[in-house]
């Protein structure tokens, strides 16, 4: 069996809002194994982006703060680093890619000075070094004729084109872990496409593992090996891919999954929904809090919180009521 | 109409509360900003008094000797010709919260109204004519303006008040016509367009309500410019004609204090002090709690 | 045949803009490029593209919310471009637009009862009493409570704000909307209830749409006809189902099977388009698609291809290639 390059046990982080303090993350535990690409899908506000940032110690404090967990890459524990210690990891052997291509880049400075920005800094290259091992993971993210626009400023290239910059920022200290934060959102279907067939194709390159943050589940489909399901704030679901999409146990997976306008081959007149909203993470339901959607609620749903139980098929479920396993 | 069989209906969210209540929360919170608006709230008691006739109703007469010390009867002493300090200081208090109030509102009020149309217009006629009319204005020195003004209306008390309100308008138009380029720009004017409505009514109902908060802050900001430069106005000799007012307070007490004695000086410098201070205080604290990125 | 609702004739709308640097040579835009299509009374019709591709600038040309530079459209035979101020608040009656932006598309100062009543006021549609009763009405259409009206738009989540905004865009009885990427903000789970209201209240009332979308699923499930547009002209209209099963252009194609499949085991073969989207001010010679197409010959690269039309029942079919796919 491969050891998991990242483990994260009982995370748990905590806001301070104008509401009183709300909890983002909950009793969250996973891990990822090398070499593998995981999908931590939900809908916004379920913690998933929060959860993305407490691994590289990104949470913004205050109002944020992680009050429970360990996150253990290679075994050593990333909360117990301190500031110094945290920013040796980011960067190097974890790194992050955002959503917004546009906004990550800092529009003044040529993306050369950016990349060997990180470069030198984690590498102790010189600057000739540096400029060229940038010019290779241009090269090598799919940026024609790198050699020129290394000297570029990002406000002349294209959204996928910044997020190629953006990739190659992150891979050139051959991180151990990469965070995609909704990666493609912002991009062009077209565009989205060579985004995600980059990913997989330098995930392979390097042997990284790769956390790809979205609630798009048919670029977790498409990507992913395992998906692991939030919802307000805590893991419901964690399963393979395939047996997640072929048969999801818990319910709000399954509404999710049929929810979603997807092509089809014949087209159908109503869409199926899951009912009502997501609540307020401020004001949770007693009990499951996916329970006043559910349409397999019951009594003791509305009483006691599920926990996460492993069931069949390497997968875990939080419900009290999960749907029977299929096999096909 | 026929009853939806087939559409969900929402529970709404919890009752939560509006903009303004939001914002009043917020700014009570902001310990500094509280104190700035009880302290300023105080000066306004102080000026609502003498304009009701409760207090300093004698700050003209000669109720004491020259330079009268600090006593009960004279709390901060007496003037040159033996008038009442505190009665003077009191009184000027009055001075400065009409000059305020009248030159913030109607120069908030002006700079809304072009900053609003310039922004609505922005890049036709309209937009140009502003901008060169803000540019002219900006280009004089103020106090050269003033001077220019109160000649032209033959030293009329109102000189001083035309004056301001014509150069205080423009900071405020500059701020409002940005936020109204920004916020044309959004969906629901659009919408407005959509439904047919006028532009006028899309500027008076739609947009300048959005810029309210950067209204209410530039009036606190432009009522503590005002009362600043009515003390160096009216230490120049253009400024309050008729009254009295920390300004010529101040002016008076350059012969005074030319001759050691600073009662006069200090009364009136304190006091405006006290309410610039306060009032900047209040400013700030509002300005946080009006940020719309926090109140969104 | 039934007469067209809304029928769209070369329009045209470009915008200028300054060459870069200090240069003053004015450039232009072409947003959109001759485009032509119509659309049925109580049809929906798709416009499909990636972004810059110009179909939310050709939507809001529609409503005149974007002055067009030529052409005609057509609304129950009258040229809304030829019309004049009054005229063309009298036509907002019936055509209204939903936007995309839930957060951006509501007056923050102004509570749900005044924007959903404004189109009434405006036109100055029945007495107080009985816009007070239709805006009840209109709020519950949408699946709302009428306990919510004096409510203001930042208490509101995004998929309750949109339907706030379908409320107002119902008001006046339209015949048909816009609707530029109404779905596109909001969470998967509130899409398809928004897409099933949106659906419903078609059946219900018999509106036409003008469905704006870059999600070809969305647009799959919305529309009887869909339109792809790239940089700014339509490459390929078709009903939705012969579309989707058959594309001719291959862009369509290729916009097809980038779409991520919901489904791990569908692995369909993927094209993936090299490049970006040209840019709009200088765009390709000859068939604009020509740079990115996987089937592009030298003829592509030379000659505008022209459009066909093949007849197909009811519908029309048309693309814009020298090489369709399937034939």
């Amino acid at each position: 069996m491969t050891r998991p390059v990242l483990e994260v046990r009982d995370l748990a982080v905590e806001f301070d809002t104008e509401n009183g303090r709300v909890r983002a993350v909950n009793n969250v535990s996973f891990s990822v194994n090398a070499g593998e690409v995981v999908g931590l899908v939900g809908e916004s506000g379920c913690g998933k982006t929060v959860t993305g940032l407490s691994l590289l110690g990104l949470v913004p404090s205050p109002p944020g703060e992680v009050v429970n967990g360990e996150i253990l890459l290679d075994g050593h524990d990333l909360l117990k680093l301190n500031e110094v210690g945290m920013r040796k990891i980011r960067g190097g052997e974890v790194s992050m890619i955002f959503q917004e291509p546009m906004t990550a880049l800092n529009p003044v400075l040529t993306v050369g000075y950016q990349m060997t920005e990180v470069l030198r800094l984690h590498k102790s290259l010189s600057k000739r070094q540096a400029r060229n091992a940038a010019i290779e993971m241009l090269g090598i993210v799919g940026i024609p004729v790198p050699s020129k626009r290394i000297d570029e400023y990002p406000h002349e290239m294209s959204g996928g084109m910044r997020q190629r910059v953006m990739i190659a920022m992150a891979l050139s200290c051959g991180p151990k872990l990469l965070i995609a934060d909704e990666p493609t959102t912002a991009l062009d279907v077209t565009t989205q496409a060579q985004v995600l067939d980059e990913i997989v194709r330098l995930q392979h390159q390097f042997e990284m593992a790769v956390i790809l943050i979205t609630h798009d589940l048919g670029v977790v489909a498409q990507t992913c090996q395992r998906a692991l399901v939030m919802y307000c704030g805590e893991l419901v679901e964690a399963a393979p891919i395939d047996s997640l999409f072929a048969s999801p146990r818990h319910p709000y997976t399954q509404g999710l999954i049929r929810s979603i306008p997807r092509i089809r081959e014949h087209k159908i007149d109503r869409l199926p929904v899951i009912e009502g909203m997501v609540p307020d993470i401020a004001a949770l339901p007693e009990g499951c809090h996916f329970a006043d959607r559910c349409n397999r609620v019951q009594a003791d749903c509305h009483e006691r919180s599920p926990v996460l139980t492993p069931s069949a098929e390497a997968g875990a479920v939080a419900c009290w009521h999960p749907l029977e396993p299929q096999h096909d | 109409m026929a009853a939806v069989p087939e559409t969900i209906v929402f529970v709404a969210a919890p009752p939560r509360q509006g903009l303004w209540s939001k914002a009043f929360h917020k700014f009570c919170r902001d310990r500094a900003g509280l104190v700035g608006l009880w302290v300023v709230l105080l000066y306004a008691i102080v000026a609502l008094g003498v304009w009701l006739g409760f207090w300093a109703g004698d700050w003209a007469d000669v109720t004491g000797p020259k330079w009268g010390p600090v006593s009960a009867q004279h709390w901060f002493g007496t003037n040159l010709i033996g008038q009442d300090i505190f009665a003077r200081a009191l009184y000027s208090t009055r001075t400065a919260f009409e000059l305020g109030l009248v030159v913030a509102v109607l120069s908030t009020f002006v700079g809304a109204v072009f900053g609003a149309f310039a922004g609505f217009f922005s890049g036709g006629w309209i937009d140009e004519l502003v901008l060169w009319f803000m540019g002219v204005i900006d280009s004089i020195p103020f106090y050269l303006l003033v001077a220019a003004i109160a000649f032209s209306l033959g030293d009329s008390p109102y000189a001083m008040y035309i004056a301001m309100i014509a150069t205080f308008w423009v900071g405020t138009s500059r701020l409002v016509r940005g936020e109204v380029i920004k916020l044309k720009e959004f969906e629901f004017v659009e919408a407005a367009h959509a439904i047919g409505l006028s532009e006028l009514a899309i500027i008076f109902r739609h947009i300048l309500p959005n810029t309210f908060h950067i209204l209410l802050v530039q009036a606190t900001i432009t009522f503590v410019a005002a009362i600043k430069s009515e003390v160096i106005l009216s230490f120049l000799g253009i400024g309050i004609q008729d009254g009295m007012s920390w300004g010529l307070m101040i002016a008076e007490s350059t012969i005074e204090v030319l001759a050691g004695f600073f009662n006069n000086f200090i009364a009136a410098s304190l006091l405006m002090f006290g309410l610039v201070m306060a009032f900047n205080m209040f400013s700030d604290a509002l300005q946080d709690a009006l940020d719309p990125r926090s109140v969104r | 045949m039934t007469k067209p609702l809304l029928e769209v004739r070369n329009l045209v709308k470009h915008f200028p803009v300054r060459g870069g640097g200090f240069s003053f040579v004015r450039q232009q835009l072409k947003a959109v490029d001759d485009v032509s299509f119509t659309l049925l009374p109580g049809q929906t019709l798709g416009l499909v593209g990636e972004s810059g591709c110009g179909k939310s600038t050709l939507g809001r040309a529609l409503l005149r919310l974007q002055e067009p530079n030529s052409g005609q459209v057509f609304f129950e035979g009258r040229d809304i471009l030829q019309m004049n101020r009054a005229e063309l608040k009298a036509q907002r009656r019936d055509i209204q637009m939903i936007f995309q932006d839930p957060f951006a598309s509501l007056s923050p100062r102004r509570t749900v009862a005044q924007t959903v009543r404004e189109p009434l006021d405006v036109h100055d549609i029945g007495t107080s009493l009985e816009r007070r009763k239709r805006v009840e009405e209109l709020i519950e259409l949408v699946g709302l409570r009428a306990a919510i009206l004096n409510r203001y738009p930042h208490e509101f989540s995004g998929g309750q704000r949109q339907r706030i905004g379908i409320a107002r865009a119902l008001a006046l009885n339209p015949k048909l909307i816009v609707a530029d990427e109404p779905v596109s903000a909001l969470d998967v789970s509130v899409q398809s209830q928004v897409l099933n209201l949106i659906k419903d209240l078609q059946l219900q009332l018999g509106v036409s749409f003008v469905f704006i979308s870059h999600d070809l699923a969305v647009i799959q499930h919305i529309s009887d006809v869909v339109a792809v547009m790239y940089l700014g002209r339509i490459v390929e209209q078709a009903e939705v189902s012969s579309l989707y099963a058959s594309p001719k252009h291959p862009y369509t194609q290729a916009l097809l099977s980038a779409v991520p499949a919901a489904h791990p085991a569908a692995g369909a073969k993927r094209i993936i388009l090299s490049g970006d989207v040209p840019s709009p001010i200088s765009p390709p010679s000859g068939c604009t698609f020509h740079p990115r197409c996987p089937a592009a010959q030298a003829k592509c690269q030379t000659t505008e291809p022209r459009q066909t039309t093949l007849h197909n029942g009811d519908y029309q079919r048309q693309f814009t290639c020298h090489y369709p796919l399937g034939s």
